[in-house]
This record gives structure tokens, sequence and C-alpha cells, in this order.
């Protein structure tokens, strides 16, 4: 089931989604959250907030929901076409002035919805003395109308709370069990719908974490020694995370004056031996182009998270999009191929940036973490992720001592990659340049060596997809009719849109690809093969993974690009699967 | 260039009728109807049956549900009318929403009646008048072995019927204050009392109830003037009283129901009141009467609409039929059936 | 602390005392009183009610009996039998914000208690060697006979029944005002030295112009006695009486005969009390017979449904055309009517519906239709009846020294306004009778605190009135008081409703910040952001011009007479600039001596 939360800016409506999705992640279930916010700093703007809950893993947003708190009804009247037929809503049914028609809530839902009114306001007021407990009043109706053990709420109240005083957390508990008896009383005779809470998934501890916490704390985790960076929407929180965390484990955050520097301090710092991150999104990514391929042609580790945003240029900087995979890929002067990386959930953004940090030791190279506003903004509840001593390792190949005294830093191997040696290591100084260089490093023009020192670079760099994580595919079985290939976050609307379609009947599959470059072209080419139709999702406007990978099908790849600003849902992902199944070839 | 609006507050049989009806002949109308209960509407004659498990829900209901949509009539359910603003043609509705209306239909219906003397035991009565009642009575004759009914309207005949095929043991004290507008004579009552013997329910005649006391969720003990009963249920059934209590000093002329000329029309232009909550003057019975039944309050909801786009049609004061008891006709069928 | 004129900014007529108190005779302050304290307003004795109210919550009963008796002389018998009309203007009434205060019921419990022996305050005046004689010892007369003679003034009461306090004491049975409540107010009335003098009837023991030589000033008081006639045939029929007789006799103890088919025809309070004792004289089946609908009735909701409860019908919408039977009454022929619109004086105009006729059967009747005042032989202008008539707005007849008040004047109204007649005929007589003024109504302001109110006390349910149960234990003793009254709790209970109207918030412009907190915990429209607040003539405010645009706001400006006086606003204002003030129409002693 979906539950919306709509109200004003300032009706703690962030809050009460907040507190939905940690009561229901205490009670077992699975659950995705994400939020939109007014784009206004204060005072006006709607927000809403939408928690997806399940007894079987969630993996992305519905289209319709099942339930609306209304903490405003002029806002909440744009939620409305989402309601399901027999959804319900609940509401403030003695707000403090008189509503035209036109503008109420109540006169634009369908007769299927059950309405809910309650006087949140009055109840909060006459419970808490105040009248802006009423989101919690109405969260205490929300668990008595729905059958969830009120506990949990009260659980999550007191986690969010405590740390603002006994006043204040004795104040929401009371608004929260006014709206709880109330609704208890009076919508005993009411038919309604009783969340189901006796599946629960596993026990084993959840935590509720968005995309960008997992991947703020999977650099801690990592040892990350430095943060550079500017702050940027959606990678902001990232920094802000880490400026109270790192700190206190020995690490430094400098906000630079621009991305600019913030790439080439993260360079530095790498180059000198420490793990180093930055985060940006598009705009600034494209600032980082040039110094990243200094990256690539001195061989220096780095690791950068692009949280993809509206595009082009400013853009949309608040809404979702996939569309900087060609700027990850290709962007900057030359030939300069880079690790590009993309986790899909989550989970997957806190195991990638853990491995980010080993892939770019070992590899010497920038290595892009690609995720977009949707990942990093929304909450999932996962096991509390961990990493292990040998994911946290250095994977950095040092030179043998044998080369001391002679050591050449861009000794060109069959692996291509050249043992690299610390700055102020005795015996084994070089120079790292951005200019082409021979294998001792020192700059050269010659054709032979440009050639052969891009060949090298490029085996290297190919040589990883040894230790970068295959397609996985998800299928019905050999032959399909079609094959839908997702990356990033729009890989959970496919999974789940095909997996409604395997259970029609359909034969069909998904594949999920988490290394964009290099990438398995052989894994991808033979899954290709077995379908009928190949469709590949994107929410980018000229289809860039598509354009990557799409030469590997023996004919034409069926594009599906939305530019929404919105992330895909699954029925659109399907309705596009079911007519190719009747399309015939 | 907005449509009229026309609004009809009430979800049964009258009010669905107008709706139907208002649309049928106009394409044009804006049409809104406002139910209280958040059903859609269903047939509450039928909800003894229902209860007793002959019938199950979905059986109970007369549109479905794409109907009204498909007509492009706006069907707002579980909403509650506050008050009516003649003057500014304003709906105010119990969640401070304002609607403006062209016109208006009142078919309301009743609510059960309790009388006054009796009201301060109206916790330990149940009613058989919605929906949501008949749930409480599937709930409550799971355990209830015995019930009292008190009363003697309409309803409480055929309840008793379906609770005799329930295998219920039934006690029936018969109330004559119950039939408004029906008059309750010695005929009718020994009439009542011999067809419910023969079916083998208890009859009381003539009792004053002075107490009612529950003793427990299943068991309520009533003391009369002759004697002393424990049951495990009592039920109200002394009619129904129109449900107009909202519109109290709205400026519309108020009796036990909305007071309506033969055209069903209201003091007020443009403003009908149809069905169980009108109120007529009778000429032939020399008094006022309220219909009662689904089948009246069917045809007047049609009548009221009819005569709102510009009809002229009589409001038939069918319900004669009801005071002859001897005269069969449709709407005496309760009576023939039983 | 110079208190600015609340509504226009400018010095007001106001005199200044110590302490911060400050009385205004503005006249917008007095409309501001007018539109923000409607029970007062309502109230034809403008009693403080939230004044008393308040007290009643602290469990000072005495003193909130007290301010009730300031202007009204029987808060006992009121607080049981009073028409309320202060409840209908009830601000907690309000549409949205649920059932009116039980201001009437709290009024009785402040009365019930008070404590036996309790000391009265009152101020007392000289004699400025002035008598005077008030015919009728009814409310009107009683209350005009006490605020005389606590001016000074010598005074005799002459009642031409056997015992004092005229309607009240032989139009409502007892057993909705015992007999005691009543004898222990008069008591206290006829204690400040008036002199009562009852048996006597003034047009056949004493003449009027004997009162004239004899008294400085003489007030008839002497109420309606004279019970209206149906004129229809067959109204003289053994088993046929008025309403009035039959009430005077059952209160005087004189157990009227009663059949068992009773049929009480009137709708007013009178025709309730007739139908209601009919019950317990012994009468089966009682009837009112009513030519308008319920919804018409002007008795309190309370009354209807006690009647109601008793077994009592109300048959509505029929009149009556002739009385039947043969020697004895034995039936009613009624029409039925249809209702038309309502009249000015507030009835409803109904039509018989022709051919409707039908027959009630009944063994007695009651004619409950209204009273009428008896004319008495005296000097002066009459109407063409004969009675007496005076000047509404100073009670003067066309005689020097003779005056009229209450129902005697007016014709029926109810007991408070008779009260409030009373009190108004006996300073119009004290100031013509030595020049000088010697009560005047003034706005007093105060500045306040917030209370101990808490929001949570509006959701209330109002506590209802514990009546006798089950109804056959108030037929045996048939005068037992139906009513039990509040318990000491719900007394308490339901005195926290109250919103105190008399308190004033008020935004302070200069300070205001438009942070507009204020508006977002408001409980409804009550706080507006304006671009204009209208005033009339006198500078009082009688609207806002409210504006959603930024540019055009002037103020943030508290709605008062939306104003639920919650608190909430004052408590969140980050500037500290919502000042509190008591704002309370109260009554003055004028003469020197006469300090509040």
């Amino acid at each position: 089931m979906t539950v919306e939360v709509c109200g004003m800016a300032g009706d703690g409506t962030i809050a009460a989604g907040g507190l939905i999705n940690e009561a229901m992640s205490l009670g077992g279930f699975s659950v995705l959250g994400f939020d939109s916010y007014p784009a206004e700093i204060r005072g006006f703007g709607r927000c809403v907030t939408r928690s997806r809950i399940g007894s079987e893993e969630i993996v992305a947003l519905a289209d319709r929901t099942q339930v609306l708190i209304s903490l405003d009804d002029e806002q909440s009247i744009s939620r409305v076409p989402f309601l399901v037929d027999n959804g319900g809503v609940i509401f403030d049914n003695n707000p403090s002035g008189y509503r035209e028609e036109t503008k109420s809530l109540a006169a634009k839902l369908e007769p299927g919805i059950s309405l809910f009114g309650m006087p949140l306001g009055d109840l909060a007021t006459g419970a808490s003395g105040t009248v802006r407990g009423r989101n919690l009043t109405a969260l205490g109706a929300f668990t008595a109308i729905f059958g969830v053990p009120p506990d949990l709420f009260r659980k999550a109240i007191s986690d969010k709370f405590t740390s603002k005083g006994k006043a204040v957390l004795e104040a929401n508990l009371k608004s929260f069990n006014a709206g709880l008896r109330y609704a208890e009383e009076k919508f005993k005779d009411r038919a309604t719908p009783v969340f189901d809470v006796r599946n629960k998934l596993g026990s084993g501890k959840r935590v509720m974490l968005s995309g960008n916490q997992a991947i703020a704390k999977a650099a801690l985790d990592a040892g990350l020694k430095l943060y550079f960076g500017y702050p940027i929407t959606p990678a902001t929180p990232i920094m802000e995370y880490l400026a109270k965390q790192l700190p206190q484990r020995g690490g430094r955050v400098m906000q630079m004056e621009d991305e600019i520097s913030s790439i080439g301090a993260v360079l530095g710092s790498y180059y000198a031996g420490a793990r180093a991150m930055t985060a940006t999104s598009g705009p600034g990514f494209a600032l980082m182009t040039e110094l990243i391929t200094h990256g690539v042609m001195a061989e220096i580790p780095a690791v950068i998270l692009n949280a993809q945003r509206g595009g082009p240029s400013t853009g949309l900087p608040t809404k979702t999009e996939q569309s900087d995979l060609h700027a990850a890929v290709f962007g900057g002067p030359g030939d300069s191929g880079r690790i590009v990386i993309a986790p899909t959930n989550v989970e997957e953004c806190y195991a990638m940036t853990v491995k980010s940090f080993q892939l770019a030791e070992k590899y010497q190279t920038p290595v892009i973490v690609l995720t977009d506003f949707y990942l990093d903004n929304r909450v999932e509840n996962l096991a509390s992720p961990a990493a292990s001593s040998e994911e946290k390792a250095d994977w950095n190949m040092y030179p043998h001592d044998s080369t001391r005294g002679k050591y050449w830093r861009y000794a060109s191997t069959e692996s291509g990659i050249s043992p690299r040696a610390l700055p102020g290591t005795e015996g084994f100084i070089y120079t790292a340049t951005g200019l082409e260089h021979t294998e001792r490093g020192t700059p050269d023009y010659s054709p032979e060596n440009h050639m052969m020192m891009s060949a090298k670079r490029y085996r290297k760099i190919m040589g990883a997809l040894a230790d970068l994580p295959s397609p996985v595919e998800f299928s019905s079985g050999r032959e399909l009719e079609v094959g839908v290939i997702g990356w990033g976050s729009t890989f959970g609307s496919v999974l789940e849109a095909v997996n409604t379609a395997a259970e029609r009947g359909l034969r069909v599959g998904a594949l999920k690809i988490t290394s964009i470059f290099p990438f398995h072209a052989d894994v991808i080419r033979s899954f290709m093969n077995r379908c009928g139709h190949v469709l590949i999702p994107e929410l980018n406007y000229s289809g860039q993974l598509a354009n990557l990978i799409g030469h590997l099908h023996n004919k034409d790849v069926i594009r599906l690009n939305m530019v929404t600003g919105v992330p895909f849902s699954p029925s659109t992902i399907l309705f596009e699967i079911e007519n190719l199944v009747g399309a015939g070839t | 260039m907005n449509p009229e609006h026309c609004v009809i507050i009430g979800n049964g049989p009258a009010a669905n009728e107008a709706a139907l009806t208002l649309r049928g002949e106009s394409r044009d109308l804006r049409i809104t109807v406002i139910g209280q209960e958040p059903v859609r509407h269903y047939k509450a004659y039928l909800l003894p049956e229902y209860v007793s498990g002959k019938l199950a829900e979905d059986d109970l209901y007369v549109n479905p549900p794409a109907d009204h949509r498909e007509r492009d009539i706006k069907l707002r359910l579980g909403q509650k009318v506050e008050t009516v603003s003649f003057d500014t043609r304003e709906i105010i509705l119990d969640h401070k929403e304002v609607v403006r209306f062209d016109s208006l239909i009142v078919a309301v219906g009743g609510i059960p009646r309790i009388p006054e003397r009796l009201q301060v035991f109206s916790d330990l009565f149940l009613a058989l008048k919605t929906l949501a009642d008949a749930r409480i009575w599937k709930q409550k004759l799971k355990d209830a072995e015995t019930i009292l009914m008190v009363g003697g309207d309409l309803t409480s005949l055929s309840f008793t019927k379906a609770l005799l095929a329930m295998g219920k043991r039934v006690i029936f004290m018969i109330n004559e204050d119950s039939f408004w507008p029906l008059r309750f004579d010695d005929e009718i009552r020994s009439q009542v009392t011999e067809r419910l013997t023969a079916k083998g329910v208890e009859v009381l005649n003539r009792r004053t109830i002075k107490g009612l006391a529950g003793i427990s969720e299943n068991e309520v003990e009533i003391e009369t003037d002759a004697e002393k009963l424990s049951v495990n249920a009592v039920g109200a059934f002394f009619g129904l009283v129109p449900n107009v209590k909202f519109l109290a000093r709205s400026g519309l002329h108020i009796d036990r129901g909305i007071l309506v000329d033969d055209y069903l029309r209201t003091r007020f232009a443009g403003v009908y009141a149809a069905g169980d909550c009108a109120q007529v003057y009778h000429p032939e019975l020399r008094d006022y009467w309220v219909s009662i039944g689904y089948k009246n309050a069917w045809n007047l909801g049609k009548i009221a609409a009819l005569n709102l786009i510009g009809g002229k049609i009589r409001a038939q004061a069918v319900a004669q039929s009801i005071f002859r008891v001897g005269g069969i006709a449709v709407n005496t069928s309760w009576w023939t059936e039983f | 602390m110079t208190c600015k004129n609340l509504v226009t900014n400018e010095q007001p007529s106001t005199e200044k005392r110590a302490g911060g108190v400050v009385y205004s005779a503005d006249p917008a302050d007095f409309a501001y009183a007018r539109v923000n304290i409607p029970c007062q307003e309502a109230c034809p004795a403008y009693t403080d009610i939230p004044a008393y109210i308040r007290c009643a919550y602290e469990r000072r009963y005495g003193r909130s009996y007290e301010i009730n008796r300031s202007v009204n002389l029987f808060p006992g018998v009121l607080g049981r039998i009073c028409s309320r009309p202060c409840e209908s203007k009830c601000r907690h009434g309000e549409r949205e914000l649920g059932d009116p205060v039980g201001i009437c019921h709290i009024k009785r419990a402040a009365s019930d208690f008070k404590g036996p022996g309790r000391i009265h305050g009152e101020t007392i005046a000289s004699s400025p060697g002035k008598t005077v004689c008030v015919i009728g010892a009814g409310p009107a007369g009683l209350a005009a006979a006490h605020d005389l003679s606590t001016i000074g003034f010598d005074v005799t009461v002459l009642e031409a029944f056997d015992e004092p306090g005229g309607m009240l004491r032989y139009g409502i049975p007892e057993f909705r005002l015992p007999r005691n409540v009543l004898k222990q107010e008069i008591d206290t009335i006829l204690r400040f030295g008036v002199k009562l003098r009852t048996g006597i009837r003034v047009g056949t023991d004493v003449a009027m112009e004997e009162l004239l030589f004899r008294f400085d000033a003489v007030l008839v008081a002497a109420g309606c006695y004279v019970s209206r006639k149906l004129d229809v045939p067959g109204e003289n029929l053994p088993g046929v009486s008025s309403g009035l007789a039959f009430v005077v006799d059952a209160n005087a103890r004189r157990a009227p005969v009663i059949g068992d088919d009773v049929l009480v025809i009137g709708a007013g309070f009178s025709a309730f009390d007739c139908a209601r004792s009919a019950l317990r004289l012994g009468a089966r089946n009682v009837s009112l017979c009513i030519r308008a609908t319920e919804e018409d009735l002007r008795v309190t909701e309370d009354e209807i449904f006690e009647t109601k409860r008793e077994g009592i019908t109300i048959r509505s919408l029929v009149v009556s055309r002739r009385i039947l039977g043969n020697g004895k009454v034995e039936g009613v022929e009624f029409l039925r009517t249809g209702p038309g619109d309502r009249l000015p004086n507030g009835r409803r105009h109904i039509t018989p519906i022709e051919g409707s006729e039908f027959v009630i059967p009944a063994d007695s009747v009651i004619v409950a239709i209204g009273q009428g005042a008896e004319p008495i032989p005296s000097p002066g202008e009459t109407d063409r009846r004969g009675v007496l008539t005076a000047d509404p707005g100073t009670f003067r007849t066309s005689v020097r020294q003779l005056y009229a008040a209450g129902d005697f004047m007016t014709g029926p109204t109810t007991v408070i306004e008779s009260i409030a007649a009373g009190r108004r005929a006996a300073e119009q007589i004290a100031r013509d009778l030595t020049g000088k003024r010697f009560r005047e109504w003034a706005i007093r302001i105060e500045e306040a605190r917030l209370t101990d109110r808490e929001r949570s006390w509006d959701f209330i349910p109002r506590v209802e009135m514990p009546a006798v149960l089950p109804v056959q234990d108030r037929l045996h003793p048939p005068d037992r008081q139906v009513e039990i009254g509040f318990s000491d709790e719900e007394a308490f209970e339901e005195a926290k409703r109250c919103y105190l109207c008399y308190l004033h918030y008020e935004i302070d412009i200069d300070r205001c910040i438009y942070c507009r907190y204020c508006i977002d915990v408001a409980p409804r429209d009550c706080i507006k952001l304006v671009q204009e607040v209208v005033t009339d003539e006198q500078g009082a405010i009688t609207g806002f011009v409210e504006t959603n645009e930024w540019g055009r706001v002037s103020a943030v400006a508290i709605d008062n007479s939306r104003c639920i006086r919650c608190g909430a606003c004052v408590r969140v204002c980050p500037m500290d600039c919502i000042s509190v003030s008591k704002v309370q129409k109260v009554e003055r002693l004028l003469h020197p001596w006469g300090d509040t």
C-alpha cells in the first residue's frame, strides 16, 4: 500500500512521512519512501511524502495511492487523481475557515473513496495546547483506521523527539494518542480495510536510509580521509553528513570554492595516498571533466559521485533524470576511458561506494558513481549495512622493492596496471603529468608512444571488468519475448514491471546493468540475442545507455525515454512490454 | 456559462430516482447527490434478509458503481449536510464546505424514532435503518438467542420474519405509538397480534416500559408494569421520524417533516422535498401525511424531479391504501406477505 | 496607564480610576459590548453573565449570586424558569462551535450553593423623604419596590392576591419553581423596609385617587390577569377553563377538576404549565394543540423535551373552531392549518385549510392562549380596552405621579423583561421625584491576563440538567421539582465552557511584525489580514476589509466578534504584542456614596 501525506510547507508533512516510514520499518515491513519539497525555503509550497509499504521487498514507487493524509486540503487536491478507487482520505473536517466547493478536497473525491474526517486541529490543540501537533493526530487516526499497532508509531515518535526534550515528546505523544482514540471511537463501525500486519519480513535489524545517507556512510566505513566539495542539489546532504561525522574519525571536510578545485583536491589527496572523494551533480560534474581526464592520463585514483538531476545546464535542480551517462563515460578531452558505475537501490549505493575506492586504487583511475535525485533522496529500509575488512582493504598495487631506483611509474604491463608508489617513497620518485608521457613519466609526444600508452590505459580499464559486477538477469526462462534493460534507479521500476508481466504469463526478463563503463558486452549481447525485443527505458531524452550498448543487438533496441522529472512508474514500462508482446517481430 | 446546479440531499430511493430522472430529462444540468452514509444506494427494506444471511451485501445495491459516473451525476458519499442557507442558496457541509445550488431536492428520509419517554435508554435499543445498523445486528446475532422487539412498524414485522427464519426466539411488545402517520387501531392491533402469535412470537400488548438495564454485552433486562424480562438484544421499531432537524431555523416550514404542497414544492422557489422527509396535507385524510415505504419514496423522488424541471405532476396520496388493511395494494405488500 | 480607546485610538470620554480601571461612556465602546458580549446584550436586564459564570467556576457561588442579583432580583427563580434569551445568542452555540453554555443552569447552581445566611451587600441611601406605592407584587412590582427602597424611598406594595409573587407564585407550577426558593428571594427584597399589604385590590378596596393623594408616586405593575378568549362556540361549556384560572387554582392548591382526556389550547409557557399540571392532577391523556409548528414554539427546548417525556402529545398545525358537547364538553372541532410567513411580532401567520374539519374527543379543555391587563378604575388616558397607557421609554402615564410598567403596560412578556422594566421604572420615578439620576450603565475596562482556561475545555459537551426519572416518579408527589439542579461538579464543568467573552484581545500594530504565527494557530477565521477597518459614525468597528495581497495589508487584526478567547494567539506571539483586557458593561451607582 502507498500512503501519502500532503500539506503546505510548515505543516509537519515531511516529519509525518518520516514517522510512517520509521514505524512501518519497525513493524518489519519493507518500506520505500520518497518526498517532494517546495522549491522555496519557507512558508509556501506543497510538500508530499509518499511511502510504499509491503510485506515483500519493495523496489519501486507505485502509480496509485491507497491512503492520503491531507494536512492542507487545497494542496491535497492535486493528489486526488492518484488515489485508487477504493482508497481512503484522512482530513481535517473542522478547518479554521469555510471552503468553496471548487476549492474543497471532499468535493473532488470519487464516491468509492472512504472519507475519514476528524477535527485534527482541534484534537491537537485540545491534547497538547498547540495546533502544530495535528500531523501527529492524523498519524494516530491512520493507526486506528488501518489497524497498525500503535506502539510502532509511539516508538518512532520517541526515537525522533527524545532529543528535543521531554515537553516536546510528551506533547507529540498526546497529539498522536488523541487522534488514535478519536478515530477508534468514531470509525469503529466503518467497514475499513485492515492492513495485514501478520505477514512481516524476517527479523534482522532494519534501518531507514536514503541513497545519500548510504553513500556517505559507505564512504566513512571505507575509510574516507578527505572530502572536498561544493554544495549542489541533490548531492549536498552527503557533504553535510560527512562534515559532522568525518572529523570525529580523524578526517576532514573542506568546502572548496568550486567544483574544479574540488576535483583537484581529491586528485591531490589520492595522489598522496589518502582516500578522498567528491560529490556533485551535472553542472558541477561538467566543470570537473578536464581534471578527471587529468586523473585518467596521470593514472591517479579518485572517487566522484555524480548525483544526476534534470538538465541540461542548471536544468531542473529538484527533479530526477539519468542524463549524465554520456558525460560520465565520455566527458572531457581525449579518449579518457574511466570506470563508471551506477547503483540501482540504496543497498547498492552503499556497497558500490565502498567498492569504488578499491576500484579507483587498483585501476588507478577516477571512478564515477552515478546516482540520481530520486535514488539520493528516497529512503528504503535495509539491513544495517557494514563493510568487511576485505571490502575496505587497500587495493593499491605497490611496486616491488626490486624496482627501487629503477622505478618506471607508467610501465606497460599485460594488465595495463603499473604498480604505483606513493610520493615521498625513497627510491620511487616519479613525475605525474597530464601531458602524454613515457613509461617513466616524462612528457613525450611521439606517435608510437601515444599509441602505446593509449592502448595500455584502455587495456587497464577493460581489465576492470573482472572486478566489476556483471549484469544480473531476472527472467522467467531462456527465450524471452521481451527483455528490458535498466540502469540506475529506473531498474527498480523495470523489475516490478517485469515481475508483473511474468505473473500474467508473459515470457519476459530484466537485465540489471550496474557497470556502465566498461560494460560486459558478451553478457549483454547474449541476453539480447535471446529476446524478441529489447526495451531500454531511461530517464533521458536521447537514450544514453541505448546509445552505448544498442549496437550489441542484431536489430534496433526499443527506446523508452521520459524526461518528466519523476521516476518511471512500473505501469508505464509494463504497458510498453505488453504492446511489444503483441507486436510480433 | 456555468450550467445550473441541482443538489439532491439524500441517497435513498427518492434521491436516487430523482437524480436519474433529472439526468434523463436534462443533459446540461449539473447534478450532485450528497449522501450521509458512505455506501452507494441500497434497498433498505431488504436489510432484514441481509441480516439473516439470505442476501449478500452486493444483492442490496441498486446501481452498479460506475453508473452515476457514466451519467455524469456527481455522487458524494459519507458527507453530511450541516445546514442550508436559503437566502444565499448555499449548502454548508459539516466539514465546512460551502456548495452553491440553483435548485434543491431534499430527500433525506427518516431516522428511527425513539419516543421521548424512552430516550434515556437509547443506548440499549438497536434500530435497523441503515447498512451500518445491519452489520451491528449481524454481529450481535452471532450470540443472541432471544430478541425483544418493541414497537410495531413495517420493518419490525419483516425483521421478525427474518429472525424467526434464523431460529431466534422473538418477544414482540406492540406499542401503539409506532405507526405514525398510520393509526394503529384495535382492528390492526388484533390482526397483528394474531398473525405474530401464529408464527410463534410471544406478543405483549399495552405495556408501559418502566426501565431497561444492560447487564452485560449480551444481556438486557426490561421491566414493564406487568413483568420483568431478560433478553439478549432489544430492537427499537417505533417507525421513522423525518430527519429534518438540520433544517431547523433555516426558514423552511418544518412540522414533523418538510411542509410541501401537492407538487412537492416548499416555500422557496426551486426547492423541493420528496420521500419520507416530506409532509403534505392530504384532503381525503384531512390530515398531513408523510409517505412511508420504498416504492412511495421512489415515486415521490421522480415527481419532484419532473416538477423541478417544469412538470406539473401532483403527488398522489398513494399511501391512502395503507390505511385500509382489508384493501390489498402494492403498498401493503409487507402486510400481505407477512 | 492611559487607556487608548479600543476602537479609534483617540482619548475617550472616560474616567480614570486607581488601579488601571477605566469607565467609559463612549458609544463606540457600548457598541463593542453589544456585539462582543452577546449573552449580556440579549438579557433584558443586562446580566453580567461572563462574570458570574467565572465566579461559579471559582466556586464563589455567593459572589456569583450577587452579580446576578444586582440586576435580576430573583436569581434562584430565574435560574429555573427563565426563557433564556441569552443562550440562543451565546457564542459557544454558533454553528460550528457546539452547544450554548448552560447559562441558566449555572445561575441556579449559584443560587443553590451560595450557602445559607449569605450576607448580601446592598447600598442603602438615606431617605429623600418621598413615598411610593407599587400596585402588584409580581416580578416588575417587586423589582421596582426593591430598587426604590434601596435608594431610600418609603415603599408600600399592594397585592390583590393573598401571597406576593404574581405569576411567579400563581402562574408557575411548583414542580418548576419550589415555593421556598421564591419565598426566600421575596423576603430578601422585602427586608429593606418595603411594606407589603396583601389581599388589597385597587379599584375595589382602595381607590386610585386616594393613592395618588397619599403617595408621591404610584406605579401600576399589576400584570395581565385577564384571559383571552377563543371566541368560539361552546367556550362556556362546563369543563372548559381558562389557562390562567386553572393554574392559579392549581397553584393555590385549590385542585381544579380535571378529566381524563385533556386538550390544552395554546403554545406559550402558560399552556405548557397547564398541560404538565393537568397530568399531575390525574389526567390520563393530555395534548397541547398549537396553531403553528413545534419549531415556532417559544418555550425552551428543555421544556418541550420534558413535556414530551412526561407523555404529553403536541398536536401541531391545528386551530380550534368549535367546542362540542351536550351539557359538558365532549370534544373540540379543529381545522388543519398551513404555515405562512413570520409576522413582525415574531409569530407565524397561519392559514386554516378549508374542508379539513376533524374532532378530537376530550372531557376537559384548557384555553391558554394569552392574557391581557385588567383595567383599573383610575384617572389617565387609557387604550380602547380601558387599560391605562404609558410611555414605553419613561413609564409615565398622562397623570403626573402615575406610572405603569411590566406586563400591565406592554402585554405579556417574560419574567426577566418584567424585572428589567420594573427597575427602569424605579430609576425613572426616582429621577422624577428627586431630580437626580441614581444609576447608570458604563463600560468598565481593565487590563487583564490570560486566564487558566484551556482550549480543551471548549470541547466539553454541554452538561445536561439531571431530571427526576423515571417519569412516573415525578407525579408522586405532584409538586416535586422535576429538574434536580447541577451538582457542584457539574456546575464546575459547565462553567468551564464559557469563553468569557468579556475578554478583549488586541494586537498592537506598532509592534506587530506580521509573522502571522497568530493566524497559523487561530482556531477559526478570527485573525485577519486587513486592508481597512470599517467603522461607523460613532467609531465602532463594523467590519474588516480583508486582503490576500501583501502589498495591501495594513494590519493583522483580531476580529473580536469571531474570537472565542482561546488565547492561542497571545501565547504564540513572539513580540508579545497582543494585549488582553476585560471589558464589561456594568451598572454603577452615581450618588456620591454609591461607589463601586
